[in-house]
């Protein structure tokens, strides 16, 4: 009864029947309609009564009868019965006296009340050899199903199971489709309670940045200067899909509320907590760090909800600071009583660095995650560039790290800079570069508030030093470092040359100003210059860096003292 | 940046840095100037020993053939480094201009 699959010469008349069966199946895109079509096709060309079809459902290892005339759908194993015989064997099977074959299951008789004589089952397998499902046709007018039927069934079969397979493809592209228009909606919801600018905050340097990924993802980011304080969130919400993106929608227009109706950080954050543990899904929670500034006395308090570690860098000792979360993730569950938040002092020069897990845990081609180190050492490298640069350098080196490996998660960093007194910068060794050594001291001149007056000697002091370095420092390829910080009355300016024999501008000889004209070279000029135009000089060495650091301060007084046009100062703090 | 430029009364007309990066092309200049040559330093923001021995390497090309180099308008940021190194000795400076 169990025939191999056969490949007898159909009639032409036959021919024509699935030509025309063809032609029908090629036009529906949605499943009910292509069912519907196929069976009809069955019953009109193998003359049966009745057909259906038992689409395989792979996942769940079932044949679903989802569409049979006047029978409702049904779901069995994949192996039971007739039908799952044939799934399994992907081969015709003819019966041609139900009720005589014990593989036959009356089941679906009985609730129907039509009696099954003969039937022909027929496995439904695409041209990429994927079984789609299974094909009965019940009770062929005037007979039994013959071995003609089995062969123009076969022909008809491998149509139906192309067709359907097309369907099925479309629907779920389809379906694909509209999630990702749903999600794209949640993400511009979530995206939009971004903060578009960053506060300007006095004595402070506040950046910001979120990279969402392609699928899913639930990180925001809050920066705000409220009643309160300057407002520092971070927030990340678990789970896939649109869910996450909401949660965080949600808990930041929740915080700002309560902000704004006055609650401090402590009762903020309980009701933030309680009202999300009323109202998120049993399984969903946000990690989030909740922080409030006091610009004026440096006090950072924050809570955190499961959201570390949180770092800060301490410009003092160099090191970084590393904070546990202070609570459970918030909407895990209610909190009668909060414990203390964490108070730190921002000192001069530090950096508070709040990264998501999106960026620690991003891998590279061999699995390996981006990690925490390689966060710290970019920011205690670049500890003196603004927070702009250092969320570019940030980015840039986990893009780099991952090498086109694909983003799993958000990714946000958020950074709070205390100014430092002073400011850095490191720059190529090559004279091209004072044109860039000057716009900086340019920067630096009005961000630290300096006396334009002493610009000119400062410029003379950096060219002249600067320029010294690359003539005489050909055999390093190291970049110099020039620093300018605000003292008392002036600016001190240090130099930083590294990788070079020790070099001492104070050791420098004295030029002989008074020779005639013939006599005079322009050597030595320039370091001659320096000494004469700074109120005082320092040299250091280090010679495990084989670290060349001098370091001149100019003063509005010595400026004045040189207004008088003395030619030399007693006082004079290298002389 | 620095602009050098012959002016309309025959003077030479310096404006802006001159410094090691501005040097060469201010060289370049002056090695094409004759006789006694007034330099208006008026729009002069900045000069480094590198400009200085610009005017140097002029000076003594013009002296030895009987012609110098007049600095007028210098400014009084810029004297010091005049006075500090000498040249306001090497050169005839017109402070009033």
């Amino acid at each position: 009864m169990t025939s191999a699959v056969q490949h007898r010469p159909l009639s032409a008349s036959d021919l024509q029947a699935i030509l025309d069966v063809t032609k029908a199946l090629a036009e529906p895109f949605d499943l009910t309609t292509m069912l519907g079509e196929v069976v009809a096709a069955a019953k009109q060309v193998l003359q049966a009564e009745r057909g259906s079809v038992w689409l395989y459902d792979e996942p769940n290892g079932e044949l679903v009868l989802e569409v049979a005339t006047g029978i409702k759908p049904v779901r069995v194993p994949w192996q039971s019965g007739l039908v799952g015989a044939c799934a399994r064997s992907r081969r015709i099977i003819n019966v041609p006296d139900c009720y005589a074959d014990t593989r036959f299951d009356p089941t679906v008789d009985k609730a129907s009340g039509y009696r099954t004589h003969c039937m022909l089952t027929l496995p439904l397998v695409d041209h990429k050899n994927v079984l789609v499902g299974v094909m009965q046709v019940l009770n062929k007018i005037g007979g039994v199903f013959d071995a003609d039927d089995e062969a123009l069934a076969t022909a008809l079969a491998a149509q139906c199971a192309v067709a359907l397979q097309r369907v099925r493809m479309t629907s779920a592209l389809i379906e694909g489709e509209k999630m990702r228009q749903a999600l794209e909606m949640a993400r511009e919801v979530q995206m939009s309670t971004l903060p578009g600018t960053m506060p300007t905050v006095a004595g402070y340097d506040v950046g910001a940045t979120f990279l969402p990924a392609d699928l899913t993802g639930g990180d925001t980011y809050d920066v705000a200067m409220l009643d309160q304080g300057l407002l520092v969130v971070l927030g990340d919400a678990t789970g896939h899909g649109i869910a996450p993106a909401l949660s965080v929608t949600q808990m930041q227009a929740m915080l700002r509320m309560a902000f704004r109706l006055g609650a401090d950080l402590e009762t903020a954050y309980l009701q933030l907590n309680n009202r999300l543990a009323d109202t998120l899904a049993a399984d969903r929670f946000i990690t989030a760090f909740i922080g409030l500034l006091d610009p004026r006395s440096h006090q950072l308090k924050f809570h955190s909800g499961g959201q570390g570690p949180i770092l800060r860098y301490r410009a003092a000792s160099g090191d970084f600071e590393r904070f546990r979360p202070t609570s459970f993730p918030l909407g895990a569950m209610q909190i009668r009583a909060l414990r203390d938040g964490v108070s730190v002092t921002m000192q001069p020069g530090d950096i508070l660095v709040l990264v998501s897990d999106g960026i620690y845990e991003q891998e590279n081609a061999d699995g390996e995650p981006f990690g925490e180190t390689r966060v710290t050492s970019i920011v205690a490298a670049h500890r003196d560039e603004s927070a702009t640069a250092l969320l570019a350098r940030i980015v840039a080196a986990v893009r780099g790290f991952a090498a086109g490996a694909p983003q799993a998660d958000d990714m946000t960093i958020v950074l709070l800079k205390r100014d430092a007194p002073g400011l850095a910068q490191t720059f190529e060794r090559r004279i091209d570069a004072i044109g860039a050594m000057v716009a900086f001291t340019d920067d630096a001149f009005e961000r630290l508030a300096i006396d334009t007056r002493l610009r000119t000697r400062v410029d003379l002091a950096v060219e002249e030093l600067f320029t010294n370095m690359v003539k005489y420092g050909r055999g390093s390829r190291a970049a110099v470092t020039l620093g300018l910080q605000a003292v008392d009355g002036g600016v001190e300016v240090t130099l930083i040359d590294r990788d070079v024999e020790p070099f001492d501008i104070t050791r420098a000889p004295d030029v002989d100003i008074g020779k005639p004209i013939e006599e005079r070279e322009p050597g030595g000029l320039g370091l001659h210059l320096v000494k004469r135009l700074a109120d005082g000089v320092d040299y250091d060495y280090v010679p495990q860096t084989r670290e060349s650091r001098t370091t001149l301060r100019f003063t509005v007084a010595g400026l004045d003292e040189g207004r008088r046009g003395s030619q030399g100062r007693g006082s004079h703090a290298v002389d | 940046m620095l602009s050098i430029e012959k002016g309309e009364d025959g003077n030479v007309v310096i404006a802006g840095r001159l410094d090691a990066a501005e040097a060469a092309s201010a060289q370049t200049f002056l090695d094409r100037i004759d006789g006694t040559v007034t330099l208006d330093c008026a729009g002069l923001d900045y000069i480094s020993s590198a400009g200085l021995g610009v005017l140097l390497k002029t000076q003594k090309r013009l002296l030895a053939a009987n012609g110098k180099l007049r600095l007028a308008g210098l400014r009084p940021h810029l004297l010091d480094i005049f006075t500090y190194s000498g040249f306001d000795q090497l050169f005839e400076i017109d402070r009033a201009s």
